[in-house]
């Protein structure tokens, strides 16, 4: 037949330019998506579609062409209130069924993901400005692949969690940058351990609407995921529904460091996601071209959120900054609907917020390069690369927004790794090195939650992804995704304890004087006097004393009153140990718990006349057991498509402080301690209040057995040195089992570095148990966990 | 054909500091093919664009002056008319940019290109094509006799054996393989071949060309092979002096898929001539 009339006036021109075209993506089905709620989007509960009449509501735009896509409702509390309810309804169910049930439920809502899959991902591409592409070839596959990963974890459920209960009802709380995937990898494992969720997303973020709805239109068990479209403020709202027993909170470090201390002293369980920075380290034996495309991966193919810091070691710093300004050159930045290009625009206030940290790296002696074949109109902003910045600018603290990259040189291996960890940062980094050595050197030591060897940005189910530090230390995805919706079996639920008066400007503050108060009665084989820090007794820097009283009211003798100063002395020295305690193998460290054991026994005669029964014989088995434990620690991980193992390590915190209970003075005290050392933390310990003697008792063979600093007790008011070590900046975790009141504290103070806290709010733990006394729960508190890529090849 | 590269001090250090990092490689391969894409009139030009970059090939056992002869005038009229006329190309001159035979093939493959009065350049083969297995000597006077033929453009399997032992040689183009391997042009490699062409080039100022074969049968693998060219070279490697395609099903793809950009059809077997 002949050829029809359908002419291209421009394969002429293209012929010879050879330049790329539009590749539009066509969104027409979520546009119909959109008229199907008539252009007006409310709240999904329980199933249905929630529409409350009076509600103000913001526009959902096009954040290309600005154009009106629709209408979202701004939630009010009672909303948020209806959509806990709901929760609490449906969980009564979802938490008591067979994991077999919910396994089948969540493959069933990836299938409804795999048939509309279109709809999701041109609604996400079109109201987020995203490349499509990489919302369609990355994001809906990983959603489904988590469904299904985490439906095998349900299916698994009975056996592999026995002694571990879903946690109730969990508010999650999604900032406006985050994309429904980020939603996804927290609901998947809440919903496959049998919590119920409610989600506060932002207004005018109609892809996890849709989600809910396609959730929903399953039939069965309509109100186990819950959206409320709302502004971030309502948080606390949503937390301070009763039932919600844990709020996860993704988003910026200052707005999770703000609903921490909201949040203090409510009873529940925070889970902090914080920053969206990330680092890649640059070394001269890198495949300098493939590391490039690292950086791509980073931050210019609208993968991440954030910006990226870019350590390149001197030797060839030229030579990258070549490459890397001749790849920027190529990359493509346009309609995130458009099929063919990297980087879509993120919206007006993402845009500004680049302006103002290029604008401000400019002004503080900067070089900026920007490239790329870039729209001139004006939502988006051009992939950028700054270097120069002095690093003791202001901007070279600040977090790197997306999508720039701030380059600076390191020289040696060790320097790269002091100055990428010495930010407050612990999120996410990559090596590349084709050295084996030096890479394993560079991804054990560096202080990330995640480290990709000659990779960055790889994500997978299997793999737990989270951070420390100020990134916060909640998990997501692999085992630790699950147990962030879990707690041991038994454990009393969310109480609330608030004490609306409670002020933290003088909780702890002032130290009451202690004044002579008669004879002691106590034995004249009593520990030496003063405070165990740095390896041996020393006199306490306030040079004063508190009276301990034995159990019928008599003075039995006196302790140092410790202070800030005592604490600071204690946290250096611990700090001091603590390299060579991490050193230690942990066959090494199950060595000197079981000497430590063993010396214990010795004293069990003297110690057991005044103590707890069984209380001597316990302690000694807990250093034992916890002495063996630490042998079987993190594991390899085998992921789909990716060629190589994923290392899951299990990293101490670091210096651990713990505020003792006064019951149980002896085990309670040694059940702390041998875990943390167990895991190679150093620790800062507050023995009982009420009677510290035991606590120093031991001491004395700490003293001769274990290396100076590793453990560090410090007697005193216990208020004030919860106050001292809650606010130090250098205490990397902090646990504390005393009053309501100081729990509240540690929790609001815990802000400041955002330290992991655990605290008992005031509820007595039976520390003779093996469950509360010895449980795994301590073995998951006393360490971190970080993951390892190591992608293999030839 | 591009100048020649004159070459340079054999510096083995370049080669030494060469790091590749085998499964970013395999990322990237991955990431350039689904990255870049084009459609309707773009789609149009880029393909008839590929057909320019084509080396028609024909290395059969069985080859004949007749079959050889045919080859040769596809590689003339690549496209039918009226479909380049529909895109108001017609009058571009769109041939391929080669075509490759067997050394024994030359003489008809020039005789075929005179009669149809074009002057597009025979390339051979030689050298004891495809194992390169043979002596030096054989191997020097199989080019010389090539040339005589008339062939202007050889494709000379390089002594692998030599390379292995890292002895090194020199070349104004460079080809992925032989089309004949069980692996043939990968992704992957050229990824790591257009480094280091462009990593010549800025230590050199000497361009070399590229050449993929072997394997790439389909409109969609051409225009993934155009925009790697594109992305990790640039425009100015995007013509026939440096950039060449090995293959001999790849045309008629193309043309089927111009013919559904004009039309508006899919062609039957029979609505386009055979090469």
């Amino acid at each position: 037949m002949a050829a029809a009339t359908r002419t291209a006036p421009r394969a002429r021109e293209i012929f010879t330019t050879l330049e790329y075209g539009p590749a539009p993506e066509s969104h027409a089905c979520a546009l119909a998506w959109l008229d199907t709620q008539d252009r007006h989007l409310g709240h999904y509960v329980n199933g249905k579609w929630l529409k409350p009449e009076r509600r103000n509501s913001v526009p959902c735009q096009d954040p290309i062409t600005g154009e009106n896509l629709a209408s979202c409702l701004q939630a009010q509390a009672e909303d948020v209130a209806a959509a806990v309810e709901a929760a609490r309804t449906a969980l009564e169910n979802w938490s008591t069924l067979p994991g077999a049930r919910r396994a089948q439920h969540l493959t069933r809502l990836a299938k409804m993901i795999q048939k509309h899959q279109r709809l999701l991902w041109t609604l996400e591409s079109l109201v987020t400005g995203r490349a499509v592409r990489e919302v369609r070839d990355r994001d809906v596959p990983l959603a489904q692949q988590l469904l299904q990963y985490h439906a095998v974890q349900a299916h698994t459920q009975e056996e592999a969690l026995a002694g571990w209960e879903p946690m109730g009802v969990i508010g999650l709380i999604v900032p406006p940058t985050f994309s429904f995937l980020e939603m996804m990898w927290r609901i998947c494992p809440a919903l496959a351990v049998g919590c119920t969720v409610v989600v506060l997303v932002p207004p005018a973020s109609p892809a996890p609407l849709l989600l809910a709805q396609l959730a929903g239109e399953l039939g069965s068990f309509p109100g186990i995921l819950n959206m409320i479209s709302g502004p971030t403020s309502l948080g606390p709202v949503l937390a301070s529904q009763p039932g919600v027993q844990k709020v996860a909170f993704c988003g910026a470090v200052e707005e999770g460091r703000t609903l921490r201390r909201t949040l203090a002293g409510q009873g529940l369980e925070l889970s902090l996601a914080l920053g969206a920075e990330s680092l890649l380290l640059l070394t001269e034996a890198a495949d300098v071209d493939s590391a490039v495309e690292g950086v791509v991966d980073a931050t210019w193919s609208d993968r991440s959120q954030g910006g990226l810091r870019l350590l390149i070691q001197e030797s060839v710093w030229d030579e990258t900054m070549t490459r890397l300004q001749a790849r920027m050159g190529r990359l493509r930045v346009g309609r995130g609907l458009d099929g063919a290009v990297d980087m879509g625009a993120r919206g007006a206030a993402a845009r500004d917020l680049a302006q103002r940290y290029v604008h401000e790296a400019q002004s503080q002696g900067a070089q900026v390069f920007q490239a790329g074949d870039v729209p001139s109109d004006s939502p988006f902003y051009p992939p950028t690369l700054i270097s120069d910045l002095p690093p003791a600018s202001p901007c070279a603290q600040t977090e790197v927004p997306w999508p720039l990259v701030v380059a600076s040189p390191f020289r040696t291996a060790k320097e790269a790794l002091a100055v990428a960890n010495g930010t407050p940062r612990g999120g996410s980094a990559s090596v590349w090195s084709e050295r084996l050595g030096q890479a394993l050197e560079l991804g054990y030591r560096l202080r990330m939650g995640i480290v990709w060897i000659n990779a960055h940005g790889l994500r997978d189910p299997a793999v737990p992804t989270g951070g420390c530090k100020e990134s916060g230390s909640s998990w997501h995805g692999g085992p630790d995704g699950l147990y962030e919706y879990l707690r041991p079996s038994g454990t009393p639920a969310r109480q609330p304890s608030l004490s609306e008066n409670l002020n933290y400007d003088t909780f702890g503050l002032a130290v009451p004087s202690t004044l002579p108060a008669g004879p002691e009665t106590g034995p004249s084989s009593a520990p030496p006097y003063g405070l165990f820090v740095g390896g041996r007794f020393q006199a306490p820097g306030a040079r004063s004393s508190r009276p301990i009283q034995d159990s019928h009211g008599n003075l039995h003798g006196y302790v140092a009153e410790g202070g800030a100063k005592d604490i600071r002395g204690a946290v250096e020295a611990a700090h001091q140990a603590a390299p060579g305690w991490v050193g230690q193998s942990p066959g090494a460290r199950a060595a000197l718990l079981g000497a430590l054991a063993a010396a214990l026994e010795r004293r069990e005669s003297a110690l057991a006349a005044r103590l707890e029964r069984h209380g001597v014989e316990l302690s000694v088995r807990r250093l034992r057991a916890w002495g063996a434990r630490a042998q079987a620690q993190g594991h390899t991980l085998q992921v789909a498509e990716l060629r190589g193992p994923v290392l899951r390590l299990r990293e101490p915190l670091g210096v651990l402080a713990i505020v003792c209970p006064d019951e149980w003075p002896l085990l309670a005290f040694v059940s702390l301690l041998a875990p943390a050392l167990a895991h190679g933390n150093t620790v800062v310990l507050v023995p009982s209040g009420t009677c510290p003697i035991p606590a120093l008792e031991v001491c004395q063979d700490v003293a001769t057995l274990l290396p100076a600093g590793l453990v560090n007790v410090v007697t005193g008011d216990r208020d004030h040195l919860t106050r001292c070590l809650a606010l130090h900046q250098d205490v990397q975790a902090l646990w504390y089992f005393g009053s309501v009141q100081g729990s509240q504290f540690v929790e609001w103070a815990s802000a400041g570095n955002l330290k992991p806290v655990w605290v008992n709010r005031g509820l007595p733990r039976a520390w003779d148990q093996d469950a509360e006394g010895a449980g795994p729960e301590l073995g998951l508190r006393a360490a971190q966990t970080k993951a390892l890529w190591l992608p293999m090849g030839d | 054909m591009a100048a020649h590269n004159l070459g340079t001090e054999l510096d083995l250090s370049w080669i030494s500091k060469v790091q590749v990092n085998h499964p970013a490689v395999l990322r990237r391969a991955q990431q350039v093919q689904a990255r870049r894409t084009v459609k309707k009139e773009w789609q149009a030009a880029w393909l008839l664009k590929a057909v320019t970059f084509i080396d028609l090939t024909t290395l059969s056992g069985d080859d004949t002056s007749s079959n050889v002869q045919r080859l040769c005038y596809k590689a003339k009229y690549p496209i039918r008319e009226d479909l380049l006329k529909a895109l108001n190309m017609h009058d571009k001159d769109i041939t391929t940019a080669a075509v490759c035979v067997y050394p024994a093939r030359v003489c008809d493959a020039v005789r075929a290109l005179k009669a149809a009065g074009c002057n597009i350049p025979v390339a051979s083969v030689a050298t004891g094509f495809p194992a390169g297995q043979t002596h030096l000597k054989t191997r020097l006077e199989e080019i010389r006799l090539a040339v005589e033929d008339g062939a202007t453009e050889i494709d000379v399997v390089i002594n692998r054996s030599l390379v292995l032992t890292g002895q090194w040689e020199g070349s104004d183009f460079i080809k992925t393989s032989t089309g004949k391997e069980t692996v043939n042009a990968t992704f992957p490699v050229a990824i790591v071949m257009l480094r280091a062409i462009r990593d010549f080039f800025w230590k050199t100022g000497n361009k070399i060309g590229f050449k993929p074969a072997g394997g790439i049968r389909s409109a969609k693998d051409a225009l993934a092979w155009l925009s790697l060219i594109k992305e990790e070279l640039g425009d100015e490697w995007l013509k026939p002096e440096l950039f060449r395609i090995g293959a001999s099903t790849l045309l008629s793809d193309i043309e089927r898929q111009i013919y559904h950009h004009v039309t508006g059809r899919y062609a039957a077997y029979h609505d386009l001539p055979m090469s």
